[in-house]
């Protein structure tokens, strides 16, 4: 029922535009009616409908004066009238959509003989927009809410306000929506401020939209197939090329069927192997950044061509021109060996340098010398060679220390031994040539001298303070010494103890060492006041070792059995024999200074035996090829053995077998290994001639380890026959040394 | 450029003073030309050679030298000391021994005095010959000093060995005539290392490496204070009978040291000094026998001690192994080296100059007896220096005797020497 006054209304839209003249006469009372009836839109709408059919009549006659106006529109605007006017008949029954929007008209087109569609013609008139039709309101496009709080929406076309409709409450909004039967099909206008009803198209949409179709009514998806080239009297019937067919359309390809059974025969013989059906879920994932780039540094850049010099230039400056006399040198000289492969040439324009011989060659070498000479990238080790020394206090803060020559004594051939008095005050120093002299330590003036048979292998001050003596180990033989100048109740003591009046019990298996003492008579502060004579083709004894207690006395000889080596007792003077058997050749013997553990050197270990026990206790391998010296820290806890390899290994016996530092400082032999008995002090002395002294502190504590700290390298000493220093020992309560080298001079070197 | 000048002013203690004027000094002049200078403002009729000392220092090169070596600008104003310079010492005459001496003393009248390590004490005059010698220790002597006293023809003599004993001996000097041991001094339990007498000739002091600084008066007791020991051999004992001398106790021992005592030198009748091994120099009462002072040093062994010159009373200086010597005043409460001498050798004896205020002498292992003015406070320098053996052969002892003459002993034997002192 909307819709025919609505397709009635378009139709007479043309007919608006002749009644435009009248135009302000009709929107007036317009106006006015919305003035004054604010509440009543829907009403006003449905009366302006009422308006609008009331028009029938003038569509009617404009219609017949578009025909007359039209006349250049030949029939087809009447078949499109007629066609019009059928489609209306049908459509009334028909469905609501079909007339909403200007329909098509298919004709029959006159050129063509084929159907067309007409759709009717848009009149390009002042009214034919319908969208201004019936707005009132003249506010332009800006946001509502800017009128708000104002009584008007707006502004009429005359510059008045249109003022704000009235708008009921819910309740008459309900009475509304009953009493109105359009009223659900109408939509808020925002520029009106109130509800308008939805026009017939609005709605279609929305249902279409509902109905998920096309919003547009007018598309149809399913137009009739226009066939161009296909169908009946449209084929093609003469080719598009004369060419014959060619061979290969129907006679079955050669190579295609030899490549076929290639692979046949591939997969007959299992060369080909079908691959398996991929699995696409089989992703393998991983992080590639998990894993560390490859260490293979990235190819080098080639190095860059060097860069044209002056004398490159095609006008170098005068210096660079060569004279004469240097282009002959350069011509005679061999390519090889030129300095330059150019010589520098002078041109008077750009344009009249020649081509350039020489750039094949030239490129052909560079890529020469780039595949043949490969680059690596060269890492320079970028450390400060400061931070590689190891943090050692200074040693100027371990004073005292040696560190000059104070004195020398000289012998007439190596003085091979020698040794300091318990009290520090003498030294005995012994030579090959068989002399012993004692002399002051501060002195160095010889007090006396003893000459006995043979070289002097090894002398040793007795440890005891309450008695003075000395033993000298000669060719099988040791001597015991009583020094000049001793106070007589010391002689007195010492006299009784290595010649008692009453000798003690001869021991129930008798010793192969005998004890001799000559008689009184005989008795001369030259001569020894007891002899122990050793085994026969025992040899010179190498070492003599003091228990601290100096009671016991070991003595290594160099030949013998059992090692050589010797368990003396002076109070009982008795000699016996520690070890049956020993494996390899003992170098050095050394009594532990506070427990009855004994140590001995053969050429490669050293092994710890627990005399009260009568067993093994360990074996320390330094790693020395050949133990040369051993010395024992005061301490007991620590053991350095040097080696005529050069090194000297620091053992801590609480730690390990193994040494807990090896020092190599030496650059020959190492002869002899001393510690100090108080100052925190160790020499080593070597076949170069020189004399280190370290810095050796030794803490209490478990934790914490020994700190070596070399100190001094004392030189003075030269070497004769490839002998250096033999043998160095301290003076007993000051930090002094002596030294006793090859060439003869016994040292005293000085803090 | 014009040479450049410091500005200068002079000062002395010497006998020839300056007017207090400031002198324009080219940078290039040393010590001859500086010398010049000074006899030419005093105008003396006879040149005296002078030495300059800049802030303790010796000049050896030209001011400039000193100043770059000091950094001292050109600007400053340098004060100037000046002493009469020390002559280069003249050799008199070498008297060879047989044996190493170890003591040597020129204080008798035209005679030098030397002991020996073979033990024997020997007397030379100025003609070089060997006036008369005698054996006193059967074992080296250390040590020995000439105990003052009135008698003119006959001398005691105070030795110290190393057979555990000090001797007192009368000599007269006389060819014919033997020593006469008086008296064996029986305390120590090791050698003795020093021996010395009080001005007054009533005391001595002896110093040994027990540790004990023993003194003594030099009275000759009637009989033994100290008992023979109880076993040994008695046909020695018979064979010395008729000349054997008394055997004397100590008036007083002085213990304190922990080492050896190196030297022991008396300050006046009360008071003494001794150094040891023990890095400590000590000062004692000898009303009482006690330690008053104790200077301790660090790690210096000290091997000989002498007092310092008239300048600077109470006050001693100690050879040590450590190739100083050090000065130590006792009225100073927290005792430092004063004054550190460093020798390129150990020195191993030291005595003072007796007739000027600021010189010693010291002799050294390397065998080089120096000369040292205790102003020029850098130490480094010596004043004067010589050698009177060729090589390196130790000297033991030196003695400085009124008027210059120096004697040497050591490895040597005896040297002597002229040291002149100024004029």
């Amino acid at each position: 029922m909307a819709a025919l006054p609505r397709s009635k209304k378009r139709k007479q839209s043309s007919e608006d535009v002749v009644a435009a003249v009248e135009a302000p006469a009709f929107s007036a009372p317009v106006q006015s009616l919305e003035m004054l009836s604010d509440d009543e839109g829907p009403e006003e709408t449905a009366s302006d409908d009422g308006q609008v059919d009331e028009f029938p009549e003038i569509d009617g006659a404009s219609d017949s004066e578009e025909e007359a106006l039209g006349d250049d529109e030949d029939e087809e605007d009447e078949d499109e009238e007629t066609d019009k006017e059928d489609f209306e008949e049908a459509d009334s029954d028909d469905s609501l959509d079909r007339d909403i929007f200007p329909k098509p008209k298919t004709i029959i087109s006159d050129i063509t003989g084929q159907p067309k569609r007409v759709y009717p013609e848009i009149e390009p008139d002042y009214d034919s927009d319908s969208s201004t039709e019936d707005t009132q309101n003249r506010v332009g496009d800006v946001p509502m809410h800017w009128y708000d709080d104002l009584p008007h929406v707006g502004y009429d076309m005359d510059g008045k306000k249109v003022l704000r409709p009235a708008r009921g409450d819910e309740l008459d909004k309900f009475l509304s929506t009953v009493e109105d039967p359009s009223a659900w099909t109408s939509a808020f206008d925002k520029t009106a401020q109130m509800d308008r009803p939805l026009s017939a198209e609005e709605l279609d949409i929305i249902r279409r939209l509902y109905a998920n179709e096309v919003p547009d009514a007018g598309y149809n998806p399913y137009e009739p197939m226009t066939e161009w080239f296909t169908g009946k009297g449209k084929e093609e019937i003469m080719p598009l090329s004369a060419a014959p067919e060619p061979k290969r359309r129907w006679v079955p390809s050669k190579w295609e069927k030899q490549k076929v059974m290639k692979i046949v025969r591939a997969i007959r013989q299992g060369r080909i192997i079908s691959s398996k059906p991929k699995t696409a879920s089989k992703l393998d994932f991983y992080s590639i950044w998990s894993e560390p780039s490859t260490s293979h540094a990235p190819p080098l850049p080639a190095p860059k061509p060097r860069l044209p010099t002056n004398s490159e230039s095609y006008n170098p400056p005068e210096e660079y021109l060569p004279s004469e006399a240097e282009r002959a040198e350069w011509e005679a000289l061999d390519p090889e060996d030129r300095e330059r492969d150019y010589l520098p040439t002078k041109h008077s324009a750009l344009r009249l340098v020649p081509a350039y011989d020489r750039f094949i060659k030239e490129r052909f070498s560079r890529q020469l010398d780039l595949y043949l000479a490969p680059r690596i990238q060269r890492v320079k080790l970028n450390i400060d060679p400061s931070t590689l020394i190891p943090k050692l206090p200074s040693p100027q803060s371990l004073k005292p220390f040696p560190n000059y020559k104070s004195l020398k004594f000289t012998h007439s051939s190596r003085a091979r031994c020698i040794s300091i008095s318990p009290d520090g005050a003498w030294v005995i120093s012994g030579d090959e040539g068989g002399v012993v002299s004692l002399w002051e330590v501060n002195v160095g003036r010889e007090v006396k001298r003893w000459k006995f048979e043979g070289k002097i292998g090894a002398l040793e001050w007795c440890p005891r303070l309450d008695v003075s003596y000395f033993v000298v180990g000669v060719e099988e033989t040791l001597h015991f010494v009583i020094p000049p100048n001793v106070p007589s109740s010391i002689f007195l003591l010492t006299q009784s103890l290595l010649a008692p009046a009453t000798l003690p019990p001869a021991p129930e298996t008798p010793s192969p060492v005998k004890w001799v003492t000559p008689p009184t008579s005989s008795w001369s502060p030259d001569t020894a006041i007891l002899t122990v004579h050793l085994p026969p083709s025992s040899g010179l004894p190498k070492q003599i070792t003091w228990h601290r207690r100096g009671d016991y006395m070991a003595s290594v000889s160099s030949g013998g059995t059992q090692g050589g080596v010797w368990m003396h007792q002076i109070t009982r003077r008795h000699s016996q024999a520690p070890f049956k058997k020993i494996r390899g050749a003992v170098q050095l013997v050394l009594f532990h200074p506070l427990k009855p553990h004994f140590f001995v050197a053969t050429q490669q270990y050293v092994r710890i035996y627990n005399l009260s026990e009568q067993k093994l206790l360990k074996t320390l391998t330094p790693g020395i090829k050949w133990i040369s010296s051993m010395d024992v820290h005061p301490s007991g806890d620590h053991l350095i053995v040097g080696g005529y390899d050069r090194k000297l290994c620091w053992f801590d016996l609480e730690l390990s077998d193994k040494p807990y530092k090896i020092l190599r400082y030496h650059t020959r032999a190492i002869r002899s290994l001393a510690f100090h008995p108080t100052y925190p002090l160790f020499a080593s002395s070597s076949d170069d001639g020189a004399i280190q002294v370290f810095h050796s502190r030794v803490y209490n504590d478990l934790m914490t380890d020994p700190l070596i700290v070399p100190l001094k390298i004392l030189r003075g000493h030269t070497v004769k026959d490839g002998l250096g220093v033999l043998q160095v020992r301290w003076c007993a309560r000051q930090p002094w040394l002596v030294s006793g080298g090859a060439d003869g001079t016994v040292g005293l070197w000085c803090s | 450029m014009a040479p450049a000048s410091h500005p200068a002013v002079f000062t002395t203690q010497s006998p020839y003073p300056l007017p207090p004027q400031m002198f324009m000094i080219p940078a290039t002049w040393s010590r001859y030309q500086l010398s010049q200078l000074v006899n030419k403002a005093l105008s003396l009729a006879k040149p005296v050679p002078f030495d300059f000392l800049l802030r303790g220092d010796l000049l050896k090169s030209s001011l400039a030298d000193w100043c770059t070596q000091n950094a001292v600008g050109e600007e400053e104003t340098l004060e100037i000391e000046y002493i009469e310079s020390v002559l280069p010492p003249q050799k008199m005459s070498d008297l060879p021994h047989d044996d190493w001496v170890s003591a040597v003393s020129c204080q008798l009248e035209q005679r030098f005095l030397t002991a020996s390590y073979d033990g024997q004490l020997r007397a030379f005059d100025y003609s070089q010959n060997q006036t008369w010698s005698g054996p006193i220790h059967g074992a080296a002597i250390t040590s020995f000093c000439i105990v003052p006293s009135t008698s003119a023809d006959s001398h005691l003599i105070a030795t110290a060995s190393h057979d555990l004993t000090a001797q007192l001996t009368e000599i007269t000097l006389e060819a014919t005539q033997k020593a006469k041991p008086l008296a064996s001094l029986h305390l120590h339990t090791a050698p003795l290392s020093s021996v010395a007498a009080n001005s007054s000739g009533s005391q001595i002091l002896t110093a040994s490496w027990d540790g004990l600084v023993g003194l003594w008066d030099t009275v000759v007791p009637e009989t033994d204070e100290v008992p023979e020991p109880a076993a040994g051999d008695r046909k020695k004992r018979r064979k010395i009978e008729e000349n054997k001398p008394k055997r004397k106790a100590p008036l007083m021992v002085l213990k304190s040291h922990t080492a050896r005592v190196s030297g022991a030198v008396f300050n006046d009748e009360k008071t003494a000094y001794s150094c040891g091994f023990d890095s400590t120099v000590r000062s004692w009462d000898l009303e009482h026998g006690l330690c008053a002072n104790t200077i301790t040093s660090s790690e210096r062994p000290f091997l000989s001690l002498s007092l310092a010159p008239s300048s600077a009373p109470f006050t001693v200086l100690a050879t040590s192994t450590d190739r100083t010597i050090s000065q130590y005043d006792f009225r100073d409460p927290h005792p430092l080296a004063s004054l550190t001498l460093t020798h390129p050798a150990t020195p191993s004896c030291i005595v003072r100059s007796p007739s000027h205020p600021h010189q010693i002498l010291s002799g050294a292992y390397d065998g080089a007896a120096r000369i040292w003015d205790l102003r020029s406070v850098k130490g480094a320098t010596p004043v004067a220096s010589f050698k009177p053996w060729d090589g390196d052969k130790k000297i033991l002892g030196v003695d400085w005797k009124n008027g210059g003459i120096v004697g040497v002993a050591g490895e040597g034997g005896l040297g002597v020497w002229k040291v002149g002192e100024g004029a």
